[in-house]
């Protein structure tokens, strides 16, 4: 342990100030999780009317939430097919543009990220609407796009970055094409980002609800679902959804606290 | 664009360039002006159209009344004229009903109503506060997460930051939800100590008022303050504290001048994204008030699009919304004298 750079007693009300924090994130998520295992038909904790797991069987047999996790999977499917191939295209002129021109284009790629969900939703809407196409998945596809590939393009950026060019020019003055070089040097050194980036792609999507609501238009995806069910009719099937998010997330971040954890020692 | 195509070759620069351009003008460039062109224009139906319809056939039918009993046929002649005349100005009107011409202007801007007017600017101040709070409250969780000390402590740290970060923004309102509800938590345990009567229905709405959205907010959005926090704080040199402890600088001058000043760029990050999230939000208020009040600006965008489904009204309300946001974002890096760059990494 290095030496801290606070006194011990400031260190300690610090320490009891995160402690706090953490509490103040995660007891609210425990409050949620708890009122999935109680009998009572309303979502509670302090009415308790015994432990059951009846809401995890509603959950089996609700047609609309699981036809919502379909078109959740479809839509962020969508999202990755559309923003993996346009955030590289991006990152790859950026890195080859001036300073000048660069900045302009980096800044409209970027705009979307700063820009609030529900306007991109709206956006979106309008300009589809132009060309026949209602709100629905389509839609929520290209809305969710629109920031999702600003998200890509800054991670490919950043690997880019860190690219050795000369392996590029090498080959080509050894002969290969430029396609062959584009295949067997660039996409393969890309790889590894492209997957980061399709996996924060899917979770992004799949999470994704100020964008979407107003894109969808008549269908839902599970977070449009959860968002109407919470409107009308509490019901603890959705404490259930929540149970399993958690659970879901606390096991990703255990792995990922293993691995990291495993080299350091 | 010369470079480009020289290592890759002209045609796969040519594909690069056009996915590129067709994400700019699909994606974000046209969807935005359309939007703003939508904004631009109304259908002028004046609201007494149908009564002038209405009088126009009143007044035919009078006079087809006074043609029947007319015997003379030049007052015949002029009595059909008159109808003539008065069906024609009904059918124009008519035409008018049903498709009212598209007039251009900034009406939708300042036909705005006092209290959507309110509600916006109460967004926007509400927005502001739950930035604020959620600064000076991450600020401390910031500093002491990037500089913790030991690589364990800090990935555990992470974690536990990142987990509450990864569950679903409107389950995390949910929960709140839950807490503040009739029944919910807070009420429930006030119960059990007696303090409000559950039975009588004598708990506190906390639901009913607007703070509940409030509170919700900043438990929703306050890690978008705290991880652009933490990713420049890692960068800060920690000899740098110590040469200034040395020196004798006290805590409050070491974190004016040293470790303020360096996680300056993380700050505006976090107060942008922050300031961005809660004053479009849509999911905290419309949980939060279980869709019965109209308490947040966005709730009044989504009701003029699909209950009102005055399109043109909610594109200038999308638009003033945008444009407060863009303010924001360009006075902040102003302020703190930093690039879009620095706001991306």
């Amino acid at each position: 342990m290095s030496a801290s750079t606070e006194s011990r007693g400031a260190q300690l009300v610090l320490n009891i100030y995160v402690g706090l924090f953490c509490l103040y994130l995660f007891l609210p998520l425990a409050v949620m999780s708890a009122a999935a295992f109680n009998a009572f038909d309303y979502p509670s904790v302090t009415q308790w009317h015994g432990f059951t797991l009846k809401w995890f069987v509603a959950l089996a047999h609700d047609q609309r939430l699981l036809q919502g996790l379909y078109n959740s999977v479809m839509v962020a499917l969508g999202v990755i097919a559309v923003s993996i191939p346009t955030g590289l295209a991006g990152a790859l002129i950026l890195t080859r543009l001036g300073e000048r021109s660069g900045t302009l284009l980096y800044s409209v790629l970027v705009s979307p990220v700063l820009t609030p969900g529900i306007i991109l939703g709206i956006s979106s809407l309008i300009f589809w609407r132009e060309f026949g196409v209602p709100g629905g998945l389509f839609v929520a596809v290209m809305a969710q796009s629109s920031f999702i590939a600003s998200y890509a393009m800054l991670l490919f950026l950043a690997r880019l970055q860190r690219q050795d060019r000369t392996l590029e020019e090498a080959a080509l003055d050894l002969g290969a094409g430029h396609f062959l070089v584009f295949r067997r040097i660039t996409l393969p050194f890309l790889a590894p980002t492209a997957f980061t980036a399709a996996v924060v792609a899917f979770l992004q999507s799949f999470e994704n609800y100020n964008t979407t609501v107003f894109a969808v238009g008549g269908d839902w995806t599970l977070v449009t679902e959860i968002a109407s069910r919470l409107r009308f009719g509490l019901s603890p099937v959705i404490n259930v959804v929540g149970v399993i998010f958690v659970a879901l997330t606390l096991l990703a971040a255990t792995a990922y606290v293993v691995l990291k954890g495993k080299p350091a020692r | 664009m010369g470079s480009l195509a020289r290592a890759y070759g002209r045609p796969l620069a040519a594909l690069i360039a056009a996915i590129t351009v067709v994400w700019v003008l699909v994606l974000v460039l046209v969807p935005l002006g359309a939007m703003i062109e939508q904004s631009l224009w109304w259908r002028e139906s004046k609201g007494d159209t149908s009564l002038a319809i209405d009088r126009l056939y009143n007044d035919m039918s009078t006079l087809q009344l006074d043609r029947s009993s007319a015997t003379d046929p030049a007052r015949q002649a002029a009595l059909d004229a008159q109808i003539a005349e008065k069906q024609a100005q009904a059918t124009a009107l008519e035409a008018q009903e049903k498709n009212p011409p598209k007039v251009y202007g900034f009406d939708n801007f300042t036909r705005i109503s006092e209290l959507h007017l309110y509600i916006f600017a109460r967004t926007i101040l509400y927005a502001l506060m739950v930035t604020l709070l959620a600064l000076v409250v991450c600020y401390p969780v910031a500093y002491s997460v990037a500089l913790a000390s030991g690589p364990r402590k800090a990935v555990i740290l992470t974690v536990a930051l990142i987990v509450p970060y990864a569950i679903n923004e409107l389950l995390r309102v949910y929960a709140w939800l839950m807490i503040l509800d009739y029944r919910g938590v807070i009420n429930g345990v006030l119960g059990w100590f007696g303090l409000v009567d559950l039975d009588n229905r004598g708990w506190i709405p906390f639901l009913e008022n607007p703070s509940a959205v409030f509170v919700a907010m900043i438990y929703t959005y306050v890690l978008f303050m705290v991880f652009p926090m933490v990713n420049t704080l890692e960068t800060l040199d920690r000899n740098q504290i110590e040469a200034a402890r040395d020196l004798g600088a006290s805590s409050f001058r070491i974190h004016r001048r040293v470790i303020i000043p360096h996680a300056k760029p993380g700050i505006a990050v976090g107060c942008i994204m922050t300031f961005m999230l809660s004053a479009g939000s849509y999911s905290v208020p419309q949980i939060m008030t279980r869709g019965q009040g109209g308490d947040w600006f966005s709730q009044l965008v989504y009701r003029q699009f699909y209950e009102s489904n005055n399109w043109n009204m909610g594109s200038a309300y999308a638009v003033s919304l945008l444009v407060v946001c863009t303010a924001f974002i360009l006075i902040m890096m102003r302020l703190f004298g930093v690039g879009l760059r620095d706001i991306a990494k």
